[in-house]
Parts: C-alpha cells; sequence; structure tokens
C-alpha cells in the first residue's frame, strides 16, 4: 500500500516513515497543502494521511478538493483519507468526517492503532468488510502479515507481501509492473528494473504457478475464484 | 428555598402605606372639619332663632306648659338636622314669659352670647344663646340645643365628608397594585433575561429600550463580551497547548512503538535521536506551561523583583548564538546598557526566548534577527528582516504562521498581559523587517545608561 503524508512536523514524519514502513507499506511525505496537491496530480496513492495544522492553511481545504476532484483522473477524489491531528473537539471531528474524510486519529495515537485505521479504510474503499483476502486455499491477513496455503504457513519477505496484497487487492484487474512498483516504492526509493519480476518469481515458487497469472506486454493479475 | 425580598412587594407596600397615611390625614382633618363646621351651624342656628323670636311682639309671648318636641308628633317630618331646640325668654323682672324645648331652665343671669351650661340633675351639657332685645332690654332670650345632639349632629356631619375615602381605599389600592405591576413588567422583562442570558453564546441582551436600563445593560453587555473575548482567549491557548503538546507527544509514541520492530542500526538511531528530539521539546512546552499556570497578577505582586532587563536580554541572546549560527541567522542587540525594571524573571526569560526560537525557526537563513530594547515606553522587540530574504512560497508560508500566532506568541502575549502590558506584532515594513513587541507597564526602578 502506498501512503501519502501530509505533515508539517518533521517528528511525526519520522515516526511514521518508519511505523507506517514496518508494515511493509510505501510512504510518501510532505509538508505543505501546495506540495500534496501536486503530488496527488502527479501520483497515485492507496490512501492520505492528513494533518489539518499546516503551514499554508487548513488541511480540510485539501480534502474539500480532493472529494470535488472529477471522477476517473487524478488525483483520485475516492483516495481513502485519514484525518490525524491534535485537535479533539468532536465539532472539528464531524465536520472533518461529514467533509468526506474517511476516519480521525488524534494525537497522540498508537502506531498499530494506525495502521488498522489505515487498513480498514483501504477494506472499506475496496467494498471489503472481511479482514482476510481469500483465493481458493490461500488465506492472506493483512493485520498480521501472515499468509496461509492449504492451512500452512507460508514465509514471505516485506516485498513479497507487498505485491501479492496489491494484486489481491487489485483482482481480477491485471496490474502493469509500474503500478505495481508505485504501490511498493517511494520516491526516493531506488529500483532494480526487474525487481517485480523477481518477486513475482519467488511468489509462483512459493504458492505455486497456478495463483499469479500473466499478460504478456501488461503484467500480472489474481483471477477470481471460478468455482469450488 | 431561600426567600428574597420582592421589589414589586416593596414598592407596593410602599406605596399603600403612604397612600394610607395620607388618606388617614385627609380623612382625620375632613372629621375635625365636619365637627367645626357643624358647630358653626347649629351656634348660628341658635342665634338666629334668638334673633327671630326676639323680632316679635311682646304680645305673642305667654307662657306654655304644653311643650311638644318636635319630630316626635305625628305628621311632622322628623329631618336629620331637625333638632328640638328649647327656648326661654325673660321679661325684665325674670320671669319667664316663654319656654319651650325640653331644657332645664338656664339662670336668667348668664351673660349675653355663646356659652355650654351644664344643667339639670343629673346635669347634662347644653349649648346656650342669650341676649337682649335690642331697643328697650325688655325681654331676654335663651335658646339651647342639647350638646349630646349638637354633637351627634357633627358626628353624623364628619361622617359624611369622611366617608368616601373609607370606600375609594380599597378601590385605590387595587388601581395602584395593578399600575405598580404594569409598570415593573420592563423591570421584570430586563431580569428574566439577564437571569437566561447564556455568556456562553450571546453579546446581546435585547433588553428593554428603557432609557433607566441603558446604563446597565450596557455594563452587562460589555461584561459578557469580555467573558466571551476571555474565554475565547482561553481556549485558543489551550488549543495551542493541546497542539504543541500532542505533536512531540505523537513522535515519542510513534518513534517508541518503532523501536519495537526491526529497524536498520541507521534508523535504529535516527528513531533514539528523534526520541530524544522530542522529549527536548515536550519538557519545554511543559517547562512553558507550568511557567504560566503560576503566572499572574497577583503572583507578580509577590514574585517581583528589579532585575537589570538589558543584561538579561544580553544573556538570552548569548544563549542563542552557537543556534543563530548553524541556522546562519545573524543577531543583534541594541538599546541601554542596563535598564533596571521590576517584573517576574523567568517569565521574561521565557517570552525572550520564545521570541528568539520563532524569529530563528521561521526566517530563512541570511536573516537578521536585532533585539531592541526601548526604555521610553519601556519595551522588548524583536525584529527581523526575514521577508527581505525570502523566496515566494517561503513568504507565502510564513504569512500563513504569522496570522495564526503560534504557542509562542501566545506565551509572551499572556506574560506582557501579566506585567500590565501588551504583545503586538508590526511589518513587513519596505525593506521587509516585521517587528514582535512586548511592551510592558512595570516602570524602570532607576535611570538607564545608554
Amino acid at each position: 500500500m502506498r501512503i501519502l503524508v501530509i505533515e508539517d512536523d518533521a517528528g511525526i514524519t519520522h515516526g511514521l516513515n518508519l511505523a507506517l514502513g514496518q508494515q511493509g507499506w510505501a510512504v510518501d511525505s510532505v509538508d505543505t497543502l501546495a506540495k500534496a496537491w501536486a503530488a496527488l496530480k502527479t501520483e497515485s496513492f492507496d490512501a492520505i494521511l492528513l494533518d489539518l495544522g499546516l503551514p499554508d492553511g487548513d488541511g480540510t481545504t485539501l480534502l474539500k478538493k480532493l472529494r470535488e476532484a472529477p471522477k476517473g483522473g487524478t488525483p483520485d477524489p475516492s483516495t481513502p483519507l485519514l484525518i490525524m491531528t491534535a485537535r479533539d473537539q468532536v465539532a472539528a471531528r464531524v465536520r472533518a468526517l461529514d467533509m468526506g474524510a474517511d476516519d480521525y486519529l488524534t494525537k497522540p495515537f498508537d502506531s498499530s492503532e494506525l495502521a488498522a485505521r489505515m487498513r480498514a479504510v483501504r477494506r472499506r474503499s475496496m467494498g471489503r468488510s472481511e479482514p482476510t483476502l481469500r483465493r481458493g486455499k490461500l488465506v492472506v491477513n493483512p493485520s498480521t502479515r501472515q499468509v496461509h496455503m492449504a492451512d500452512k504457513l507460508v514465509e514471505l519477505s516485506v516485498r513479497e507481501f507487498g505485491v501479492l496484497l496489491a494484486l489481491l487487492e487489485a483482482s481480477p484487474r491485471v496490474l502493469s509492473r509500474q503500478q505495481i512498483e508505485t504501490s511498493l516504492y517511494r520516491w526516493s526509493e531506488a529500483l532494480e528494473s526487474n525487481a517485480i519480476d523477481v518477486h513475482i518469481h519467488h511468489l509462483r515458487r512459493k504458492l505455486g504457478d497456478g495463483l499469479i497469472q500473466t499478460v504478456r506486454g501488461i503484467g500480472y493479475f489474481v483471477p477470481e475464484d471460478t468455482g469450488p | 428555598m431561600m426567600h428574597r425580598p420582592s421589589l414589586q412587594r416593596q414598592l407596593l407596600a410602599w406605596t399603600l402605606g403612604s397612600l394610607t397615611l395620607v388618606w388617614s390625614v385627609f380623612m382625620v382633618i375632613g372629621y375635625m372639619t365636619g365637627v367645626h363646621e357643624s358647630d358653626e351651624l347649629t351656634d348660628g342656628h341658635l342665634a338666629s332663632v334668638a334673633s327671630l323670636l326676639l323680632a316679635q311682639p311682646n304680645t305673642s309671648f305667654r307662657e306654655r306648659v304644653d311643650v311638644t318636641e318636635l319630630g316626635v308628633a305625628p305628621g311632622l317630618k322628623a329631618h336629620d338636622y331637625q333638632k328640638s331646640l328649647s327656648v326661654y325668654i325673660w321679661d325684665q323682672e325674670g320671669e319667664v314669659i316663654e319656654k319651650t324645648g325640653p331644657a332645664p331652665e338656664p339662670s336668667y343671669d348668664a351673660e349675653e352670647g355663646f356659652s355650654t351650661l351644664s344643667l339639670g340633675n343629673p346635669p347634662q351639657q347644653w349649648r346656650a344663646y342669650s341676649r337682649w332685645n335690642a331697643e328697650d332690654h325688655a325681654r331676654k332670650i335663651t335658646v339651647l340645643l342639647s350638646i349630646e345632639e349638637r354633637e351627634a349632629l357633627a358626628a353624623d356631619i364628619a361622617t359624611h365628608v369622611a366617608a368616601p375615602g373609607l370606600w375609594l381605599i380599597p378601590f385605590v389600592a387595587i388601581v395602584l397594585t395593578l399600575a405598580v405591576r404594569r409598570g415593573l413588567r420592563p423591570l421584570m422583562e430586563l431580569s428574566a433575561r439577564v437571569r437566561a442570558l447564556d455568556v456562553n453564546h450571546v453579546n446581546q441582551l435585547h433588553a428593554p429600550p428603557h432609557e433607566e436600563f441603558q446604563a446597565m445593560v450596557d455594563a452587562i453587555e460589555n461584561l459578557s463580551g469580555r467573558y466571551q473575548a476571555a474565554l475565547r482567549h482561553e481556549r485558543e491557548l489551550a488549543d495551542a497547548f493541546a497542539h504543541e503538546l500532542r505533536t512531540p507527544l505523537s513522535s515519542l509514541e510513534l518513534h517508541a512503538s518503532s523501536l519495537r520492530g526491526a529497524l536498520s542500526p541507521e534508523k535504529y538511531e535516527a528513531a533514539l535521536g528523534q526520541l530524544e528530539h522530542a522529549a527536548a521539546r515536550t519538557t519545554a512546552i511543559v517547562d512553558d506551561l507550568l511557567a504560566l499556570a503560576r503566572a499572574s497578577r497577583t503572583e507578580l505582586a509577590d514574585a517581583a523583583q528589579t532585575l537589570d532587563l538589558a543584561e538579561l536580554v544580553r544573556d538570552i541572546v548569548v544563549e542563542f548564538a552557537q543556534a543563530a549560527y548553524e541556522s546562519k541567522h545573524e543577531l543583534a542587540v541594541s538599546g541601554p546598557n542596563y535598564l533596571l525594571v521590576r517584573g517576574h524573571p523567568v517569565l521574561l526569560e521565557i517570552a525572550l526566548r520564545n521570541l528568539l526560537t520563532n524569529a530563528l525557526g521561521h526566517t530563512p537563513a541570511g536573516t537578521v534577527v536585532e533585539i531592541r530594547l526601548n526604555d521610553d515606553p519601556l519595551e522588548i522587540r524583536v525584529c527581523d528582516d526575514g521577508d527581505a530574504k525570502k523566496t515566494s512560497s517561503e513568504a507565502a508560508q510564513t504569512g500563513a504562521m504569522v496570522v495564526g500566532l503560534g504557542l509562542g506568541h501566545q506565551v509572551v502575549q499572556r506574560i506582557a498581559a501579566v506585567h500590565n502590558g501588551e504583545f503586538v506584532a508590526t511589518g513587513p515594513d519596505a525593506c521587509g523587517w516585521r517587528c514582535y513587541i512586548m511592551r510592558l507597564s512595570i516602570g524602570d526602578q532607576s535611570d538607564s545608561q545608554g
């Protein structure tokens, strides 16, 4: 999952990078609304973490702008957005939620709670209520980061898990290599040209060849279950 | 429930009490006037009868013993004021030649004119009028009226004069009660509005427009406005503190939890560094909070001490020299060499540190930060030419910060208020200089030397 953190405090940004990075998520951060809007217009994010008190204005202006953006374009107005702020008044929470925020966290917060809420808003945005993803004998739990194949635990690296999750969440859509890369890697991270192919190769070796399918010249996908 | 005095009841009691008193005085005067007038009336009656009888020829009188009491005989009209007059007429020798009425015979030697006689057995009081005929003193006449009858007449007249007053009192009291209640209605309305006033939300009292209320309504609205402003300020200050405290606490929480997971040595060190930084920041904010919580004008009176403000400024600027060097800022101080004032040294230190921290933190490298100390008026100015050094995007960001007045400025504002002063921001001027001025009204203790 690729997350955009919009926060002006360097300490919190650093902490979020570490805490969310440990979840295997790619975190990009900006410290102003202007930079955030520029990032949203050029990149696609799975979720946004927004602080309200920013140097160039209130975070709710960006929220409003995002939700009013045309559908199907960039930025995507349906991108899940979670607000994190020091404002704890009920009125502020209600206002933000009414404006289209998917969740609201008051600082300080526990990083595990933040991660759980991020997963929940992501799940909701994809129309899922189940915390686990299933395909045939494969069961993936995003919160514990555990993968079981035919009831046997399968060890995956952070990146492999990320690729598998991205494909399962997009299923049965085909994801290009670039789409998979953007969900896994931050702007600042250097990337080998065949990194995704290597991860797919490892996943097929651990989970079997039938799970991840290739569409030559485009990318990869996980087909839906077709029968019992 | 505690019994409270009622203005309406008090006003009614005073009004009705005063009315009753005045009414009673009028009734007493009316009664006395009635008695007096009836006395004059009966005296005049006695004199008239005497004159009338003396004008009769001498032959008209002969002694009669079959006296018929007026008003008793059937067929005669008994009028309220028809009284039983008695008449005695004597000749020159003192022989009674005519007598009528129930009165016992008075003394023939009685003097002319009006008198009150005690006659009969048991004695009764009689009002009498005696006179001789003027031409030849051949007849003397005395006309008498029972004092008892006379007083009954007086009481009757007086009662008729005063009676309407007695009947009118309850009616006037009811009318007055209604009038007082109606007259006090605006006051009751004002009272109800003041009772229902929610100072947290409403400034306007919407009181009745009566002139008498204006001063009070203005005062209440003014107080309400000041209360709301104070409340708003306190809320803003609490929000600012909450924001400032929660930010490093969030950093602490995130870094502490990330340290439990797997981190590379570099990230581990960075997380530790951020933990230390956040802890130091939290400590500084808590120090500010405690200092402010203890700061009050009352405490200032106790804790105030004479201090050299110029030295305090220099000491703090020296402390910031390294930070300014690292952030590529130029620090400068101007003003008198020493300036003795009475103030709270810890609070003044906190204020100046906040202003310098803000100046170094929110201006670009190369900015000159100058602390100007003035003795008349007593003020500390922290000025910077940061706006002249900023790129356009930096200027937009700083502009938003300045308008918002962060926690540092809130703290300075409070400290200035504690010192009976004010905190204002000016600029930027044409050269890009922006000043944050803390004016103090604590007075210098001696002449400064520059």
